[in-house]
């Protein structure tokens, strides 16, 4: 279900309608019937059915059996195990192919010739975030921070509450279970916010992210055309494409899920504006980042291996040796991460190992990197410092970004080279600036809505600008929302004569 | 209850807002459709078709001659499928005494129309159950096409909802929005577009109007009987007429069917005028045509003057010519005069007075 599509606005107003006309005791079996309508809109088959059931069945009787078996050798053979499956299941539909990529480039390079075909594998909406949320399940459980769900449906609620399955956020049992389950009132304020909340997500998506995109698939999809400031344009581009592309649907999610009365945690708290790239990941897909910290770093860093590890490096290498089993850590995290967005390489480079190695410089050169500020008497504190680290941040990210976005490595790799063409003069000649996609009046349209979307998550990093608007006289209140949803109304790239608005975060 | 009144308000304020963007945004659109913008019950004659309706017939000459007024419900190839509702439409907001129906369409293929002839037909009416049931029976006959390539069938593009909701199709619009179209001079007066360019066309002699007969597609000719029916049923007083056109025209009906044509309504006892048989007409092939489809403004003079006369004789027409309320047909035959001479060089009067001398047209 296309998060722009009016089956989907359809499907809230509906489901909003319902679950506050039933009786509060089964408002969650709405909420659970709707979200399996959501879940099973685009794939309903057998199949899809019991990868479905088997990740509930899985998570709901392997942590009802890790209560009961707690503090024996059984609970960690159950948790193990139900991590296996649930991991398998996801690795089976969502990284086959990448195995056999790795697999037929072995054969090759050993010179045999015997190829395995690539294959599809349809898997629902969600997966790659439930099946995380439930491993987190299980091991939340484990370390007691929750109790096991004794309700199965309950537990499929948690598991596929039809907000976070498009794009997440990835939430914790332990602070859902209070949300989920309670009887919620309707509330006025609650769902104008909610309501702006999702227009601001549909801006995003559609006056923003769609434009960019038309930019960036031109060029992506004709590099022959297209090179240096084209190129460099279309790199740089593409990080906003993305963010507004992906937190505009979590606008969408979360303010639906206002207007239910769950508040889910947030996703993005203005990367852009961040003076690092270490600053950038903890301002982006937050959840994920405090997924993976919680569940595979820190457990990571604390295991045996790690430890004996830290004592012998700092033996052999002194004070700098205990960063080994840090960077060691770290390099495990980001490869999940690069993993995690898809089964290619490409994932793995742009979202994993150029991050993981941007951080490892930064970290190492900063010391150097003070000791010139010093001597050139740089004001580390100053805004146009400020400034110049949030841009350096936003390119190395874009950096990053393009081979996420490139269809392969080589791909990437001949986008870089096509940006080293000088030709500035593109985009000071309309004629040639404006064939990439977008002509004059969008470009400018692009531009403002950009503009527009920096002064907001600027000021969202100092207030809530949707209490402070909500605290505006009528007349400001409602000339802000008109004109939000009359730019999503006339500007919005939707209905004929555009592609419907793919989600980039929705293949994950 | 403060809370409901707050929401009404801010609905109604968000409705106001959304009817004033899209009368901005469709503002380019091919509007040529009359019976709706004119002030209602003003209409004595609505015409209905496609081009030719709004490129032959110069209302506003009319006016100026006899004193009724005209309205176009009319668009460059208008679907057959569209007129039953046009005509329910007409009734509704003009009540004419009389309708008079272009049959050039009645005689093509259903498989021509592109998505602009659909969308120039259907969006020329105000949401309305209605235009709904138009929208509906459009699809249920036709098939819409590449304008530029007819084998290739627009299928995705043209869902019925992206018809039911004009403004997934129009929101875009906003780049075509310029001073010019607040500002600028409108190419139609009510309704009539013309152009002054001449192209000769070839044979300049004009054929014999054949005898045989043949078929018409068994949908049109349902469409057809349909469209009967309804007149029939409310009892409308309707004037069929077979354009006048140059008989080298691709898209020109198929002759034979016309005829076919005409034996369906005079057995349904009403009236029928074949233009391409009326010699006082006096049209000249080379010089009164703007395209091998279309009289230009010398052509469509001449067919007004007669056609007007005509209705004027045979129908119980009002003169509204001392009427303040219908000043404003005046004042367009006063600019469409001006825009006649800016673009021939050629005074219209001077045109009509040769015309009365030369061709008896008057």
């Amino acid at each position: 279900m296309n998060l722009t599509s009016f089956v989907f606005l359809a499907f809230c107003f509906i489901t909003l309608i319902i679950y506050f006309i039933v009786p509060k005791k089964i408002q969650w079996i709405i909420l659970l019937l709707s979200s399996l309508v959501f879940l099973f809109y685009d794939n309903f088959s057998l199949f899809t059915v019991f990868q479905a059931l088997l990740i509930l069945l899985v998570s709901y009787f392997g942590g009802r059996l890790i209560e009961k078996y707690r503090d024996t050798k059984k609970e960690t053979v159950i948790l193990l195990c139900s991590i296996a499956i649930i991991l398998g299941l996801l690795i089976y539909l969502k990284y086959s192919n990448l195995l056999i990529i790795t697999y037929n480039h072995i054969i090759t390079l050993l010179g045999m010739s015997k190829k395995v075909e690539l294959v599809t594998r349809v898997s629902l909406i969600g997966i790659s975030y439930y099946s995380l949320i439930m491993i987190s399940y299980l091991i939340d459980i484990h370390r007691g921070a929750c109790k096991a769900q004794k309700n199965i449906l309950k537990c499929a609620l948690f598991m596929y509450y039809f907000p976070i399955l498009p794009s997440g956020p990835f939430v914790r049992y332990e602070t859902m279970e209070k949300e989920l389950y309670k009887k919620h009132k309707f509330d006025y304020d609650r769902m104008c916010s909610g309501l702006v909340r999702m227009c601001w997500g549909f801006f995003k998506i559609l006056v923003i992210s769609s434009r960019v995109g038309y930019f960036v698939d031109t060029v992506y999809g004709n590099m022959s055309k297209f090179k240096g400031f084209f190129a460099i344009l279309a790199a740089l581009f593409f990080p906003l494409q993305l963010y507004t592309n992906f937190s505009g649907s979590i606008d969408v999610i979360m303010g639906v899920s206002e207007i239910l009365g769950i508040n889910l945690p947030e996703n993005f708290t203005g990367p852009f504006f961040s003076r690092t790239i270490t600053e950038f990941w903890r301002n982006w897909h937050i959840t994920l980042g405090a997924w993976l910290k919680d569940y595979i770093f820190y457990p990571l860093l604390k295991s045996n291996f790690m430890q004996k590890l830290n004592k012998v490096c700092k033996k052999k290498f002194g004070k700098n040796g205990k960063k080994i089993p840090l960077y060691l850590s770290m390099f495990v995290m980001w490869l999940a991460i690069g993993i995690w967005h898809g089964g290619a390489y490409t994932y793995i480079i742009g979202s994993g190992m150029i991050p993981f190695a941007c951080i490892f410089f930064e970290d190492n050169l900063a010391p150097l990197a003070k000791k010139i500020n010093k001597k050139l008497r740089i004001d580390e504190d100053g805004f146009w410092y400020h400034l110049y680290q949030s841009v350096r941040t936003y390119v190395l990210f874009s950096f990053a970004m393009i081979f996420f976005r490139a269809s392969s490595i080589m791909q990437g790799l001949r986008l870089i080279k096509r940006m080293l063409v000088f030709n500035p003069w593109v985009l000071l000649d309309n004629k040639t600036l404006y064939t990439a996609g977008l002509d004059m009046r969008d470009f400018h349209v692009m531009i403002l809505s950009v503009i527009v979307l920096f002064i907001v998550d600027y000021f969202s990093k100092k207030i809530n600008v949707r209490e402070k608007l909500f605290k505006q006289n009528i007349i400001v209140r409602w000339a802000a929302i008109y004109i939000l949803l009359f730019s999503i109304i006339i500007f919005g790239c939707y209905g004929l004569g555009y592609d419907a608005t793919s989600f980039i975060y929705q293949g994950f | 209850m403060k809370k409901i009144l707050k929401v009404i308000a801010f609905l109604f304020i968000f409705c106001l807002l959304w009817c004033c963007t899209f009368k901005v945004l469709w503002l380019e659109k091919a509007s040529i459709s009359t019976i709706y913008d004119e002030p209602k019950k003003s209409l004595d004659i609505v015409y209905f078709g496609a081009s030719n309706a709004f490129v032959h017939f110069n209302p506003v000459l009319a006016f100026d001659k006899y004193g009724f007024t005209t309205g176009m419900a009319a668009s460059g190839d208008q679907p057959v499928t569209i007129a039953k509702y046009l005509v329910k439409d007409a009734e509704k907001y003009q009540d004419p005494k009389l309708y008079v129906i272009d049959l050039n369409q009645y005689t093509l293929e259903l498989d021509h129309y592109s998505e602009a002839d659909t969308r120039n037909a259907i969006d020329l009416m105000p949401f309305s159950l209605n235009r709904l049931q138009a929208i509906d029976e459009m699809f249920k006959y036709i098939e819409v096409t590449d304008h530029y390539d007819p084998s290739k069938k627009l299928i995705e593009e043209n869902k019925k909802y992206n018809y039911i909701f004009s403004f997934l199709k129009y929101h875009n619009s906003w780049k075509n929005i310029s001073k010019d179209i607040f500002v600028g001079d409108t190419k139609y007066y009510k309704g009539l577009y013309f152009s002054a360019g001449t192209v000769k066309q070839i044979p300049v002699e004009k054929c014999e109007w054949p005898d045989e007969k043949q078929a018409l597609v068994p949908e049109v000719e349902t469409i057809f009987m349909d469209l009967i029916n309804l007149i029939k049923e409310r009892n409308l007083n309707v004037l069929f007429v077979i354009p006048v056109k140059s008989y080298v025209d691709p898209m020109y009906g198929v002759p034979k069917r016309f005829n076919t044509l005409i034996d369906i309504i005079k057995a349904n006892n009403l009236d029928v005028i074949n233009f391409n048989d009326v010699d006082e007409l006096s049209i000249d092939f080379d010089t009164d045509f703007y395209n091998n489809a279309h009289l230009n403004a010398f052509g469509a003079t001449k067919y007004t003057l007669y056609f007007a006369k005509y209705l004027k004789e045979h129908y119980d027409l009002e003169d509204h010519r001392q009427d303040e309320k219908y000043s404003s047909w005046e004042s367009e035959y006063e600019r469409f005069k001006k825009n006649f001479k800016k673009y021939t060089d050629i005074d219209y009067d001077d045109l009509l007075k040769e015309y009365k001398e030369k061709y008896n047209l008057d």
